[in-house]
């Protein structure tokens, strides 16, 4: 090499290192700024609109010693993963079983795709009015904010199956049950798996949601509750709680993808 | 859809019209209130909501990746924030922001507008980052400069990226308006959807979702017409007029 | 033609992608060299893989060199520092590349309209060139249709017109015609001497296809394999104007032909 061509080379390797720790810093430091931000703000704008950050830690603190905050966690994790259940087996069963009747499908079809169109959380009034104001509704809306993404993940994925495989596996001998299981079930994993990452986070999303319209447990209870009360800190704790839940399974499920699809290529398009 | 319009009249005749409002009662109502203007005045106020918020949230969000463009230290920064800004549950701050602006028109903005934001956001930034170097590298022998290319090259190949975040972030901003509606407020059609439950009137709930229903088509094809104007010279999928001479 | 040499290239060489540590690439280009004088219609060859777009990268400065040198009018070009490259030369050297690289959301004439804008010299009398410009070329009545609505032929065409419309001293070329069929590919040689003849501009023109070298240039440079330099410099004695469709009965064709035939083995 060149000595012009190496102290290129060598220029390029360090401003790469540098970058990365600018980088870094530039996150920590935008994240401690906002950190003082929010402090500073709460005590500009009194408790009343913003709360003490330092509050809102110990409110955190003490909700959990005293038992309340955990048990609101789980109330709305139950909600949200009981839902959820039901949503994705309704989302996964309902394609298949829509496969073997194709008239019934085509029937069907478009008043699913323009059902889409509503908002299901214009709904949950409805859904008292139907089942209670017990956990119902929200189990209702939880199901179906979690069984359209499943839903319409698993229909596209069955439809895009190659057509061919199906054939071979006639072909060769396999039944109609094994033929979804081999061929389809796998063909359609990374849709799956991509519309699985939109639909847990929104379980849990429409569990805290629903909280606030109905009920008098969970996550969304607290926050609307405290609201009602004008206890601002206890609105900014439900909500840093139910953040920080949120992102954290959203985390997970990151790595979780990452390492169960580790062998796939990894198709861009559907990231995010 | 005949069937289905028979299968929904006999359930409602099946449960009785408290439980299922018969589409008879359905459409005489919605007429009424069409009519008398009622039903019109709540769903404006929803698709202002909805249109502001949108505005405010989406402008901001497709502009700054284009800001960002010669600062990717800036935009690897932001980052990790941006992807939990994201990632968070925006609606459970709905209560938040009707403690701070009130159960008025403001609160159901700002709502919308964060939850747009973060959509738009992120469709803008991969617009951005699709820039094909060739056209670039085109254009800078032909004597274009940054603003130039910002202006000729990067932003009209990052406005069909943009506008797949907004047609994704339309239905969001209805329903952001419509939920922050139902937990409190005065007017719109959550607060009809609401109001119509309080009064066990399932009619006036069936209504009001039916008028939402109508605002997401007409908010869809807003965008959808838009988008085809500006899109006039994208080849439309299937017609191929490659080859030959 | 000048006595000094529009464009000069000492020992160019070039290799790709190194990294410190690693083992160094081959080189792609090494110790090349020739002149290109002013006012020349010259026609480099090469087997495919040999280099060719890489040097016209060099020579329009979009590209880096790791060796030896480039001038333009006396002066040396900055092109060893990624960061001092001046694509173009300040629109002094015009290129037209393989791929159309039109823009897929302007039509026709606003391509073609597309560097006037940029150097801002749309006016009047630069519209009513491009206008000419289309015409020349046989794209009249296409001005607002957009590329996806043209065929390849007419998608090459409108790139060439557009690097026409500006008028640069110097145009680079990287096998414009390689893609059409027979017959657009003759059209567009014709239409292509006819308009150098009218502005006597100095071309570099790269292809594959020896038949063309030799139908529009006035002297051939035959690159050898990797790595690539000159492997040999042939002067075309056929006179102008020439006949592009019976240039292959010419009598000076056949020998010029099996020289240059022999050399690009």
């Amino acid at each position: 090499m060149t000595n012009h061509e190496t102290a290129l080379a060598i220029q390029e390797a360090l401003w790469v290192k540098w970058r990365q720790y600018a980088v870094t810093a530039g996150r920590v430091g935008l994240g401690v700024a906002l950190l003082i931000a929010w402090k500073l703000g709460a005590d500009a704008a009194g408790p009343l609109y913003a709360a003490d950050p330092i509050k809102v830690f110990q409110r955190i603190v003490s909700d959990t010693i005293s038992g309340s905050l955990l048990r609101h966690i789980y109330v709305t994790l139950r909600l949200a993963g009981v839902g959820f259940a039901i949503g994705c087996t309704f989302g996964v069963a309902l394609p298949f079983l829509l496969r073997r009747v194709p008239r019934l499908t085509r029937a069907v079809e478009p008043y699913i795709m323009a059902s889409v169109g509503v908002p299901k959380y214009a709904l949950v009034p409805l859904f008292i009015l139907w089942f209670g104001i017990d956990d119902a509704p929200k189990l209702w809306l939880v199901g179906l904010l979690v069984f359209y993404p499943i839903f319409i993940a698993v229909f596209a994925g069955i439809r895009n199956v190659d057509r061919g495989l199906i054939s071979m596996a006639r072909v060769v001998g396999a039944s109609e049950a094994m033929i979804s299981r081999e061929v389809i079930w796998n063909a359609l994993l990374p849709f799956f798996f991509t519309a699985l990452k939109i639909a847990l986070p929104r379980a849990l999303s429409a569990a805290i949601i629903g909280e606030f319209l109905v009920g008098n447990e969970g996550l969304g209870y607290m926050i609307e509750y405290s609201r009602q009360n004008v206890d601002t800190t206890g609105v900014f704790t439900g909500i840093v709680v139910a953040t920080v839940l949120v992102l954290v399974i959203n985390a997970a499920l990151v790595r979780l993808d990452r390492h169960f699809n580790a062998w796939r290529p990894i198709d861009r398009d559907m990231e995010l | 859809m005949v069937v289905m319009l028979a299968i929904w009249q006999g359930l409602s005749a099946a449960f009785g019209t408290y439980w299922i409002g018969s589409p008879w009662g359905v459409a005489a109502r919605l007429a009424s209130g069409v009519v008398s203007g009622e039903t019109l005045r709540h769903a404006s106020y929803t698709l202002l909501e909805a249109t502001a918020g949108f505005l405010i949230g989406g402008l901001p969000a497709a502009a700054l990746p284009f800001a960002l463009r010669r600062l990717p230290i800036v935009t690897a920064i932001l980052d990790p924030f941006m992807v939990a800004g994201y990632g968070a549950p925006k609606l459970a701050l709905a209560p938040l922001f009707i403690l701070w602006f009130g159960i008025g028109i403001e609160s159901k903005i700002a709502l919308v507008a964060i939850t747009v934001f973060f959509i738009v956001y992120f469709s803008a930034l991969a617009g951005v980052r699709a820039l094909d170097s060739r056209l670039v590298q085109m254009a800078q022998v032909m004597g274009a400069d940054e603003r130039d290319l910002a202006r000729h090259i990067v932003f009209p190949g990052a406005v069909p990226y943009i506008f797949a975040g907004f047609r994704i972030a339309m239905p969001y901003s209805i329903g952001g308006a419509v939920i922050a509606e139902l937990i409190s407020a005065n007017r719109g059609l959550g607060y009809l959807v609401q109001l119509g439950a309080m009064n066990f009137d399932t009619t006036a709930v069936f209504v009001a979702l039916a008028a939402t229903i109508c605002i997401v088509f007409l908010g869809n094809w807003s965008v959808n017409a838009v988008e085809r104007r500006l899109l006039r010279w994208r080849p439309r999928p299937g017609l191929d007029v490659q080859g030959g001479s | 033609m000048a006595t000094e040499a529009l464009l000069e290239v000492r020992g160019l060489s070039k290799r790709f992608g190194d990294r410190v540590g690693r083992d160094p690439s081959p080189w792609v280009i090494q110790d090349l060299s020739f002149v290109v004088n002013e006012g020349e219609f010259l026609t480099i060859i090469g087997p495919s893989g040999s280099g060719k777009t890489t040097l016209l990268n060099m020579l329009a400065q979009i590209d880096t060199a790791s060796g030896g040198e480039i001038r333009f009018q006396s002066q040396v070009a900055p092109i060893r520092d990624p960061k001092s490259l001046k694509p173009g030369l300040a629109c002094k050297i015009g290129y037209v590349t393989q791929e159309d690289n039109l823009l897929p959301w302007r039509t026709t004439l606003q391509n073609v309209l597309f560097p006037l804008t940029v150097q801002r010299r749309l006016n009047d009398e630069t519209r009513a060139r491009a206008q000419m410009l289309i015409h020349a070329v046989g794209l009249a009545g296409f001005e607002q249709h957009y590329p996806h609505e043209l065929s390849g032929g007419m998608r090459k065409r409108a790139s060439l017109i557009r690097t026409l419309v500006y008028d640069p001293p110097v145009i680079l070329m990287d096998e414009p015609f390689g893609a059409l069929d027979a017959q657009t590919r003759t059209q567009l040689q014709e239409d292509l001497l006819r308009l150098w003849n009218l502005g006597r501009k100095t071309i570099v023109f790269v292809t594959h296809d020896i038949a063309e070298a030799i139908a529009l240039g006035d002297r051939t440079l035959v690159l050898s394999r990797s790595p690539a330099s000159i492997a040999g410099e042939h002067c075309n004695p056929i006179p102008r104007p020439r006949d592009i469709r019976g240039i292959m009965i010419h009598p000076e064709f056949g020998a010029l032909y099996h020289r240059i035939r022999v050399q690009v083995q």
